[in-house]
């Protein structure tokens, strides 16, 4: 029953299982505003999705999510428009970088591993460093003493760099250099991991730019939108590894579950919050490592090999 | 005489005594042959297709046969699906971590293969005659001879195994049932992740060991209406159908921010 054939990944997968995944990262990302990309991937990998075919289908349903949430930013005007081309303009080449070495990885039947390593590595740094800083928070909100306030803008060494321009909206007069490398990386990370790269692309934005804050994740969504299109659109023709069928299952359950999740992460409290994600983070990284170092059932594996290759 | 022969002829499957009568002096039996055919020649897979069973019927011309109890015929049908190179993978363990490590091309590995038989295979012909007609797992023609290689016929097994789980791959030594001395009939079940193209089916008759006749017929599998579009626009229109994706996307993203937007 509600048994579907996914044409490109070709597997049997179920319609409400896929439908309440999309739901549930959308739900979770909702409530604690994160894309939600770095928790789709290794989740449809968990239900059998090939790796490479999540990495580009949760890429497609990031651009549904990020379409929603810059438009909500954009009518209370919290884009930097010139920085966010910028910023696409190095993430398309990051784009295509990893898009490439993706392939590359396929061919010689090491994506699952390298994606997954990859995936332990970011979630076990970023899950650690949260669960640490929401603790810490929490104490402090214990003990009474008031949150730290965030240091006065500074000049650091990205202000040293040539090739400036003007970013009005920012208030800032920087190089491109430091928001074109930026945008690269989130632009690599999207397609070799089918993350949106919001949690890398929103804190260099607000250390390393030194951007306002009320307008950083307003510009991380244009970025991110443009930058996921853009991977969507490589994936398919490059490696044919985008599956529509289910992008738009995700797609589906994803808004839908992102809407309750706004709604629910506003009757929780920032730190715990923070603390509930980097745990559930923490457990993704686990899981995957455990994939990895356990011996598997089955040591063999067949894979069709693409006619032109 | 030869309107009593004729009745004699009609009266054949009731009487058997006077069968005797009637086949007696027939001169020099025509030699026996097969006749096959399949229940459908053309498979439409849609988005609700859950796999499908087919039938292999056919008739022994000129049958032999005494009575139904006492077959003298093997019959072994083969079904091939359209071949395609594999690479076949095996972990290994590197720095504590399982990699995939040794791998092995196979350059025709049938997408489909099964063979059906009306008692165990190995049985009904040699061991030689099997192998040249491809009959049985052991037999298959991947494209790679493994024969010398202990190693490359690990990863032949595996493949045959791993083919086999996913039920691509079937032997079913009573897969074929007589119906009477001549009619007989065999099911194919094919499952969901069938690939599309030319199925040959092939039908064997034997006696005693010996080839008596063959017989071929072929099977279409096609991807029809909405899983059809959406296969070839993946695979012959990418731009397109990565296109149709994004627009997808921004549209589920724009309906999300209509409906249940705030102010």
């Amino acid at each position: 029953m509600f048994q579907i054939y996914l044409p490109v990944a070709e597997i049997s997968v179920n319609l409400l299982v896929m439908l309440g995944l999309g739901a549930t990262v959308g739900f979770l990302s909702g409530m604690f505003g994160v894309g939600g990309g770095f928790l789709l991937t290794p989740l449809l990998m968990f239900s059998g999705v090939p790796p490479a075919i999540a990495v580009a289908t949760g890429a497609n349903q990031i651009v549904a999510t990020s379409v929603s949430g810059a438009l909500a930013q954009w009518r209370r005007g919290n884009i930097d428009i010139k920085m966010g081309w910028v910023l696409i303009a190095g993430g398309v080449v990051g784009a295509l970088a990893g898009t490439l070495l993706l392939k590359v990885l396929r061919e010689a039947g090491q994506a699952g591993l390298i994606i997954s390593l990859t995936y332990v590595l970011f979630l076990g740094v970023i899950g650690a460093l949260m669960l640490v800083e929401s603790l810490r928070a929490m104490r402090r909100a214990r003990a009474g003493k008031p949150v730290r306030a965030r240091r006065a803008a500074q000049h650091n060494w990205v202000h040293g760099l040539p090739f400036k321009m003007r970013f009005p909206d920012s208030r800032l007069y920087i190089s491109a250099i430091p928001p074109l490398v930026i945008g690269a990386v989130v632009g690599l990370l999207a397609a070799f991991l089918g993350v949106g790269g919001g949690f890398i692309m929103v804190p260099a934005m607000i250390y390393l730019l030194r951007m306002p804050t009320n307008i950083v994740i307003g510009t991380s969504m244009f970025q991110i939108i443009f930058v996921t299109a853009v991977v969507t659109m490589l994936h398919a023709t490059l490696n044919q590894t985008l599956d529509v069928v289910l992008a738009a299952l995700l797609v589906l359950g994803g808004v839908i579950g992102g809407q309750f999740g706004v709604r629910a992460g506003q009757k929780l409290k920032g730190e715990q919050l923070r603390a509930l994600l980097a745990l559930m983070v923490l457990a993704v990284a686990i899981r995957l490592l455990f994939d990895l170092v356990l011996r598997p059932a089955d040591l063999f594996s067949i894979a069709p090999i693409a006619a032109g290759a | 005489m030869r309107s009593a022969l004729m009745i004699a002829a009609l009266l054949l499957p009731l009487s058997p005594c006077l069968a005797q009568v009637a086949v007696t002096p027939e001169p020099a039996a025509p030699t026996e042959g097969v006749q096959s055919d399949i229940s459908t020649r053309e498979i439409s897979i849609q988005s609700n297709f859950t796999g499908i069973e087919i039938l292999i019927f056919g008739s022994v011309d000129y049958s032999t046969t005494p009575e139904p109890e006492k077959a003298v015929h093997d019959v072994i049908m083969v079904v091939r699906g359209p071949s395609q190179p594999m690479v076949v993978r095996r972990k290994e363990r590197v720095a504590g971590l399982w990699v995939n490590g040794e791998e092995r091309v196979f350059p025709t590995v049938p997408g489909f293969y099964t063979v059906l038989s009306s008692r165990p295979f190995r049985a009904i012909a040699s061991a030689e005659t099997l192998k040249e007609l491809g009959v049985g797992f052991t037999n298959i023609n991947l494209g790679l001879d493994a024969a010398g290689d202990p190693i490359e016929q690990t990863f032949r097994s595996s493949l045959i195994r791993l083919k086999q789980r996913a039920g691509l791959f079937q032997e079913h030594d009573d897969g074929v049932t007589f119906i009477g001395r001549s009619l007989f009939r065999g099911t194919v079940a094919l499952p969901v992740n069938v690939p599309v193209g030319l199925y040959v089916v092939d039908v064997y008759l034997f006696r005693d060991g010996e080839l008596l006749s063959r017989n071929q017929s072929t099977l279409k599998v096609n991807k029809v209406g909405f899983e059809r579009l959406v296969y070839l626009l993946a695979f012959r229109y990418p731009f397109l159908y990565g296109l149709i994706a994004v627009l997808i996307a921004v549209a589920g993203g724009l309906v999300a921010w209509a409906v249940f937007r705030r102010e």
